[in-house]
């Protein structure tokens, strides 16, 4: 059975998830059988939760790892507000994000597997309830159980994951060896992204070869992107990594000629308009200081503040830290005021900015988790490329975006504002 | 059992049970002053913390000879166990044996804090705050047991030391630092001005958060 | 060549840090402090032959508060 070059992952999409049967019929039930654990290997694949890790590599420090009571923990948390690759995914055909996760739970020894969904999206806990449903009467294999947590951007980190399927709390884990192997309770555990279990499906039953006819040499195989901001309605495509920018951007029926792009999520990179032509891959993303990160693209066009833009998004993300290391819980508060005094109240704009600079120096590196980093990447790459716009707001220069209505970048409500003491 | 007694025996009794409960209410005070983050101006906050372990080994030394002289004297009879297991004195039943609690609760904390580097600080701190309870309970052993603390030098330190007592957990409380506003001021990068930060939204998980 | 652990850094537990600061005082030369009070520790690697540092080291893990600092042996600055 063969299937056209796109979409993979994404084949058969329509309005409603797949049946088992449909599903069946789409992709074929072949597989690769015992050899999977090379297959997988040779395709090279990244996972696609952000991180970027070979799944391989995770695979096997895992099979190395003692226990019998081993879990697969499928991460469909989808921590970023404008990410929705793994909720359409598990919308359109769930049964190939639990294939892939019973290949990779057969994979290390694991008998099973915790399927975890934020708990506000109702309707993708329904679509996964039933398909698991419809998989259990086939009785074979390990035991699926869906998990709930509550939705927090840092719900989506890993080591949080597996903190609150132990203790009920979605906070990060201090992991100070890397490689790190997390357990649920004595259990040791892998968490995969929900979009990497189904390019472990398809790689089941097609092959490396075939998953590394598209992609790059070094980023292989297709992805899904979450394109937001000056486009139509959001909207997620599968694209073959390394693709140009602009292709991407065409395909989603974005703003041709946009002042910058958002790459990889909240805590991602901004580029700018100019490098629609760079092809979107870590290799060649990394030139411009971004990544793909969790696969997420914010458009925003000319006329836009940029700066605003960052201000919003920092604010955000100094709200969702869990607060447990002095640095985040401080200093992101900090950049985001230091934002804001840029934007509306710059009496001296220049310490200001060198203040901000200072800030991201230090706050780097010295959380549990990359919450901060993350944030400090953003601001980095936001005082690069709005260069010109936040020299023109230092001098007092009116900014035309400040009076628009419209922001691009889609940042949830604050949910407790009468938590920002700090402002 | 030496059938041993003297009224030196029954003076050092109750001395150093008031110089015992006298020292620990200075390290209930210094525990408090490491908690508050006071010093790192004039004075090192380590050198608090030190202060306070340094007073918390003489205090533990002077509740031992307190408790061996009581044992010792065979004029009021306590037995060993009377001094672990409450109520089992058949002197005073109820005043030794709130003492007694005392010194438990000041065992755990003391060799809690002996193993504090090897065991979890979670549980660290959990067995420590029960050194409130055993100051507690010690002034209120004090005030019940002696013959002398209802008058005289017995009832001033017993006095003082609750009003020590309950004025250091008042400041500890009401001064508490919400996630630490903890500048040292030997910190060269302490010109920025820092606010106290944000109370941590409430979370829509089951369990309260620390 | 094989390179020996001849040299330490201290490493300290984010979460476990609440920034009491007696790191920093006790260790000056090995730990600053940022503008909140958490420490910022060197992470260049000093040698163990260093004895008054390794000591300045040994005396801020005990004295932290919270337990959050260890000292880890490592090689030298690659």
């Amino acid at each position: 059975m063969t299937i056209d070059a796109l979409p993979r992952v994404m084949s058969g999409a329509s309005g409603r998830p797949l049946t088992l049967r449909e599903h069946e019929v789409t992709f074929g039930t072949s597989t690769v059988g015992g050899a999977l654990a090379g297959e997988l290997e040779a395709s090279g694949l990244m996972g696609r939760g952000g991180a970027g890790f070979a799944t391989s590599k995770k695979v096997e420090l895992l099979r190395h790892q003692r226990g019998h009571h081993k879990v697969v923990v499928v991460n469909a948390m989808e921590g970023e507000p404008v990410g929705h690759k793994d909720r359409s995914l598990l919308s359109s055909n769930p049964h190939l994000v639990l294939d892939g996760a019973q290949n990779v739970a057969n994979l290390i020894g694991a008998r099973r597997v915790a399927v975890c969904v934020s708990r506000k999206d109702s309707a993708i806990v329904n679509h996964v309830q039933r398909a698991l449903h419809e998989r259990e009467r086939r009785g074979t294999g390990p035991e699926f159980i869906l998990h709930t947590p509550p939705w927090r951007y840092v719900a989506g980190e890993e080591s949080a994951l597996v903190h609150w399927l132990n203790d009920n709390e979605t906070m990060p884990q201090y992991r100070p060896q890397r490689p790190n192997v997390l357990h649920v309770g004595r259990a040791p555990a892998l968490v995969v992204n929900a979009e990497t279990c189904a390019h472990v499906g398809l790689i089941n039953r097609f092959g490396a070869l075939w998953f590394r006819e598209l992609g790059t040499p070094a980023s292989p195989g297709s992805t899904l992107v979450s394109v937001s901001g000056a486009v139509h309605r959001p909207t997620v495509l599968e694209v073959a990594l390394g693709t140009p920018l602009r292709s991407i951007l065409r395909a989603a029926g974005a703003d041709p000629d946009p002042l910058a792009l958002l790459t990889g999520g909240y805590g991602g990179a901004w580029i700018s308009g100019e490098h629609l032509d760079v092809a979107y891959c870590n290799e060649d993303l990394r030139s411009l200081g971004a990544t793909v990160g969790a696969g997420i693209l914010v458009v925003i066009p000319r006329g836009a503040c940029g700066l605003a833009e960052t201000h919003r998004v920092v604010k955000w993300m100094a709200n969702e830290s869990s607060r447990q290391c002095g640095p985040c819980a401080f200093g992101l508060p900090a950049l985001a005021e230091d934002l804001r005094t840029l934007l509306h109240d710059a009496r001296d704009p220049h310490g200001v900015l060198v203040r901000l600079k200072e800030r991201c120096e230090v706050i780097q590196g010295r959380g549990a988790c990359r919450h901060p980093d993350g944030v400090v990447r953003l601001v980095d790459s936001a005082l690069r490329v709005f260069h010109g716009h936040i020299d023109e707001h230092a001098n007092g220069l009116p900014c035309p975006a400040l009076t628009m209505a419209r922001r691009w970048v889609a940042v949830p409500a604050l949910e407790h504002e009468s938590d920002l003491v700090w402002e | 059992m030496i059938a041993l007694t003297s009224p030196y025996l029954w003076y050092t009794t109750r001395a150093t049970g008031l110089v015992a409960l006298i020292l620990f209410t200075v390290v209930v005070a210094l525990g408090a002053f490491v908690a508050n983050r006071v010093g790192g101006t004039s004075v090192g906050r380590f050198e608090l913390n030190e202060l306070h372990r340094t007073v918390s080994m003489a205090a533990v030394a002077f509740l031992v000879l307190h408790i061996l002289t009581t044992i010792l004297d065979s004029y009021v009879p306590t037995g060993w166990f009377s001094a672990v297991i409450p109520m089992t004195s058949s002197y005073k039943r109820l005043d030794v044996a709130i003492g007694t609690v005392a010194f438990d609760l000041i065992l755990a904390v003391w060799a809690s804090s002996l193993m504090k580097a090897r065991i979890a600080n979670g549980s660290w701190r959990f067995i420590h705050w029960f050194g409130w309870l055993a100051v507690v309970a010690a002034i209120v052993h004090g005030f019940l047991i002696g013959t002398d603390a209802r008058s005289g030098i017995g009832l001033a330190v017993v006095i003082s030391c609750s009003v020590v007592v309950v004025a250091t957990a008042l400041w500890r409380y009401l001064w508490r630092p919400t996630r630490s506003l903890g500048r040292t001021a030997l910190s060269p990068l302490a010109r920025h001005q820092p606010r106290e930060a944000p109370r941590r939204a409430p979370r829509d998980s089951n369990r309260v958060p620390r | 060549m094989s390179r020996k652990a001849d040299h330490f850094v201290l490493r300290v537990d984010p979460i476990l840090c609440d920034g009491f600061g007696h790191c920093h005082e006790l260790a000056p030369e090995l730990v600053q402090v940022d503008e909140w009070g958490y420490p910022i520790i060197h992470e260049d690697p000093t040698p163990t032959s260093d004895v008054s540092l390794l000591k300045s080291a040994r005396l801020a893990v005990r004295g932290c508060p919270r337990q959050a600092l260890r000292i880890e042996r490592t090689n030298g600055p690659a």
